[in-house]
């Protein structure tokens, strides 16, 4: 049974990533200077690094998922698999929109398949595949199995995504991090950053439930006509988001 | 030719209406499908205790 309080919750947590991204973003576009060789184009950094921060976590909690997933047999980490994975693949997706856009006043391309791109790219379609893969075994059981194994393979993507800018010459920047970056263009990328964090809490929250409900609907699905008409039932495994 | 990336507002607003639809977007499926799943759960609850 899911309380109000348990619903009420994500949505605090997303109105807060929302409030927290309005105030970062407004800081970005108004209050902290131009970047000295990039212009106000460097603006685009107070949503990009954020977004690729935030992309790299929800992954790396999806990761977490599908180990709790397989140790445990416990529902509840698949339907937090699903939920994690699903905007893990929106925020990468969002990620390569957000560089594309960046790339082409600076590079002069949209897209060019250098190390930190490809690999990125690689992890679009790696956790994508995914997320397909669960759309079509319609066994709950098997599906919780496989897709936990996949993404432990897919996350091996991951820290070479992270490492790709260090470990080949890539025309791609260095990672950008507070220590990396000037101190003016600090609060509105840590702004940025604790609001998609907690836009993405709450709504990976919240997806964990519709996962849930569903879950509950597939391995225990309305009764057949003949059993609601009084006949005996037949035993049927209600199970209520315990273990496997 | 200064080697300065000049003007570029119209990439910066394209990126944070792209981040602005994108995560609108998603966070309006998850409500979407909270509020329909939740509705189909209490249609087959009523069914079930009607019985």
């Amino acid at each position: 049974m899911i309380t109000r309080s348990e619903i009420l919750a994500p949505k605090v947590v997303v109105a807060l990533g929302v409030g927290l991204l309005l105030v970062g973003s407004y800081w970005g576009l108004a209050k902290a200077p131009a970047e000295v060789f990039m212009g106000d184009v460097q603006r685009i950094m107070y949503v990009h690094v954020p977004t690729a921060w935030n992309a790299m976590l929800a992954l790396t909690f999806a990761f977490v998922c599908a180990l709790f997933s397989l140790f445990t047999n416990a529902w509840k980490w698949d339907n937090r698999l699903e939920a994690a994975l699903e905007m893990g693949v929106v925020l990468s997706l969002l990620l390569c929109m957000q560089g594309a856009i960046w790339a082409k006043p600076t590079w002069g391309v949209w897209w060019d398949w250098d190390p930190r791109l490809t690999t990125t790219a690689v992890l679009v379609f790696a956790f994508g595949g995914i997320l397909a893969l669960r759309a079509f075994v319609d066994d709950p059981a098997k599906r919780a199995v496989w897709s936990a194994v996949a993404c432990i393979v897919a996350f091996a993507d991951v820290p070479i995504v992270y490492f790709s800018v260090r470990w080949w010459n890539s025309l791609h920047q260095a990672q950008s991090t507070p220590a990396t970056v000037s101190t003016a263009f600090h609060w509105p990328l840590r702004i940025n950053a604790f609001g998609i964090l907690f836009l993405w809490t709450g709504l990976v929250a919240l997806r964990a439930r519709v996962a849930a409900l569903r879950l509950r609907s597939e391995i225990a699905p309305p009764l057949p006509e003949a059993v609601q008409e009084g006949k005996p039932a037949t035993p049927s495994a209600r199970l209520s988001g315990g273990a496997r | 030719m200064t080697g300065v990336v000049e003007g570029g507002w119209e990439f910066v607003a394209a990126a944070y209406t792209v981040t602005a639809a994108v995560l609108a977007a998603y966070a309006t499926s998850v409500f979407l499908r909270y509020r329909s799943e939740k509705n189909r759960a209490a249609v087959e609850a009523r069914r079930e205790t009607g019985r």
